[in-house]
């Protein structure tokens, strides 16, 4: 799917935080959004993955604005994955449940979570594995209905090194069959597995580097 | 099924008091109609027994406010397709120590309505008295009634609480201790297809009497609606009551888990399915809540009619009716209390309400 942002803009109260942003994510790619704390990634993800609405501009998707796209539910549900930076697992659901919560098709789940490595932790609940296991359920949760692409938000910001590594090589084998990942990050190394990077500063999208 | 039990005791502390707020105010309800319509119940029954139709003092706003001449219950009973007359007055005294108990003066025809259990009916200068207060007097023998002293025949028992709680005399000895003639008379008929007629003829006898069919006078009766409508009035607060326990407590927990709602809608989970799990915790904590509710009821009700300072006069009735209809006010008191704040959670964006509300 074509994401397509046009002069967004977003304030929080009187607070400006993005100041006309005209980015395109192209199908199918591995996309890094990197900048400091306070330069409007995570309110720019929001966005694109229509988690929220923009005060100003509009977010094509296919050439459609959100308007055009039906029940905004079913369209997120159906296309969109997110992966927080802290797992949001529902903590008084096990992971299993977690991944259910979001499946359109159950049968799907077991295979997922074999190809995570965490089926033997389908019982288990959030507070009862390590944070690297949290993050691949959470991973699962996104990846589940094989949305067209997944956004995910400071994924390793919880992670040490080995962990972040994992899921950045989760992301790009998952990106090789199809998937486009938008990844919002202040670690470098994102870039490594990135097609495109996307640098903000204040606001404002900087630099582009393909 | 699973995953809202499983966020309610995820949430113990605010579903327990949730459950409370419930069971209170449907005990509450439970209650209050179980009482005023035992009462009903009771003193339509006692009516009933034997009276197909009830003469009055025309008017009058209490059956223990009216006075009519018996003598005339000799004409009424000549009049074609009545079958039994019978008279009785109704007052209330003290008796020591108890500061107030039902007195009911009957004419002897009706003293078959009352099962002995002890002795025998009441002569001139006698009385008998209910199961319930012969218990709680200990088995007297004389009792003081109007500073006169009545010789205690025997005892009966009564489904009737204000009768198993009260004392029967003769019409004669009652007519002394109130002056009155009578209260009421209680006609049973051969034909009720001409209670019409009846009606009217006794109507025409006496135009300051009143005669009605005994269901007609049930319905009619000014004590009863303002039964009725005392019992309606304290059974909506009680509604109204739980509804705002149930939405203050519900406005906590939606606001304790905006960052759980948030990540539901940001993995697509729609506004109305947000709203349905909400509702689906309050209606099971609900039919747990009723359930308690009506076995606590059934309790206490049990506890009150058995209690002696009550003397019986206290019976609730809990009808497959009233259970329907209390179930029903309970999910109502769930949907309604759960909707305004579900409604509030699920028209926030997933972002804010994750910010808001972590997870």
């Amino acid at each position: 799917m074509r994401i397509e942002a046009l002069g967004v803009e977003h304030f929080y109260g009187h607070e400006k935080v993005l100041n006309g942003v005209d980015i395109v994510i192209e199908p199918g790619s591995f996309t890094a959004i990197i900048g400091e704390s306070g330069s409007g990634k995570t309110t720019l993800l929001s966005i694109l993955s229509t988690l929220l609405q923009p005060s100003v501009g509009s977010v094509r998707y296919d050439g459609k604005i959100l308007s055009e796209l039906g029940n905004i539910d079913h369209f997120r549900r159906a296309h969109i994955g997110f992966v927080f930076q802290f797992h949001y697992l529902i903590s008084y659901l096990s992971l299993r449940e977690n991944i259910a919560l979001a499946a359109l098709d159950p049968t799907l789940i077991d295979p997922l979570m074999e190809n995570l490595g965490i089926e033997r932790l389908g019982k288990r609940y959030s507070d009862e594995v390590s944070g690297g296991e949290r993050q691949r359920a959470a991973i699962a949760r996104a990846l589940i209905n094989r949305p067209s692409v997944v956004f995910a938000d400071e994924p390793t910001g919880n992670l040490d090194t080995k962990n972040a590594l994992g899921v950045y090589e989760l992301f790009k084998s998952f990106s090789k069959e199809g998937t486009g990942f938008v990844v919002a990050s202040h670690d470098k190394k994102i870039a490594d597995y990135a097609d495109i990077i996307i640098e903000m500063e204040d606001g404002i999208v900087k630099k582009i580097h393909k | 099924m699973i995953t809202p039990i499983k966020a309610l005791r995820k949430n113990r502390f605010k579903t327990a008091l949730i459950f409370i707020s419930m069971s209170v105010s449907i005990a509450a309800i439970f209650l209050i109609s179980a009482i005023s319509g035992g009462v009903v119940s009771m003193y339509s029954s006692m009516l009933k027994t034997d009276g197909d139709i009830i003469v009055t003092q025309k008017g009058i706003a209490d059956t223990f406010f009216s006075d009519i001449n018996r003598s005339v219950t000799v004409t009424i009973s000549k009049i074609e397709g009545v079958k039994e007359v019978s008279g009785l007055i109704l007052g209330a005294a003290p008796v020591d120590p108890l500061p107030i108990v039902g007195i009911y003066g009957v004419s002897e025809n009706r003293f078959k309505s009352y099962s002995l259990i002890q002795g025998a009916y009441p002569a001139a200068g006698e009385v008998m008295l209910g199961s319930k207060i012969y218990e709680t007097l200990k088995h007297p023998e004389t009792i003081s009634l109007s500073k006169k002293e009545f010789r205690v025949s025997g005892a009966f028992k009564s489904r009737i609480g204000f009768e198993d709680g009260g004392v029967v005399m003769g019409m004669d000895d009652a007519g002394e201790v109130f002056h009155k003639s009578a209260s009421i008379f209680l006609l049973s008929l051969n034909d009720l297809s001409k209670s019409d007629a009846i009606i009217a003829e006794i109507n025409r006898i006496n135009p300051e009497m009143e005669a009605k069919t005994t269901d007609g006078f049930i319905d009619s009766y000014n004590q009863f609606k303002i039964i009725k409508t005392s019992s309606d009035v304290i059974g909506a607060m009680a509604f109204l009551m739980g509804i705002l326990g149930i939405v203050s407590m519900m406005s906590m927990v939606v606001n304790d888990r905006k960052g759980e709602f948030g990540i539901m809608r940001s993995i697509g989970l729609s506004s109305t399915t947000i709203i349905l799990k909400l509702l689906s915790e309050t209606l099971i904590i609900a039919v747990i809540a009723y359930t308690v509710a009506l076995g606590a009821s059934l309790g206490i009700l049990e506890l009150i009619e058995h209690a002696d300072k009550f003397q019986g006069y206290i019976n609730g009735e809990i009808t497959v009716t009233l259970m329907i209809n209390v179930f029903m006010v309970s999910v109502s008191m769930a949907l309604v209390g759960t909707l305004l704040p579900a409604i509030y959670a699920s028209r926030i964006d997933p972002m804010s309400l994750i910010q808001r509300g972590g997870a």
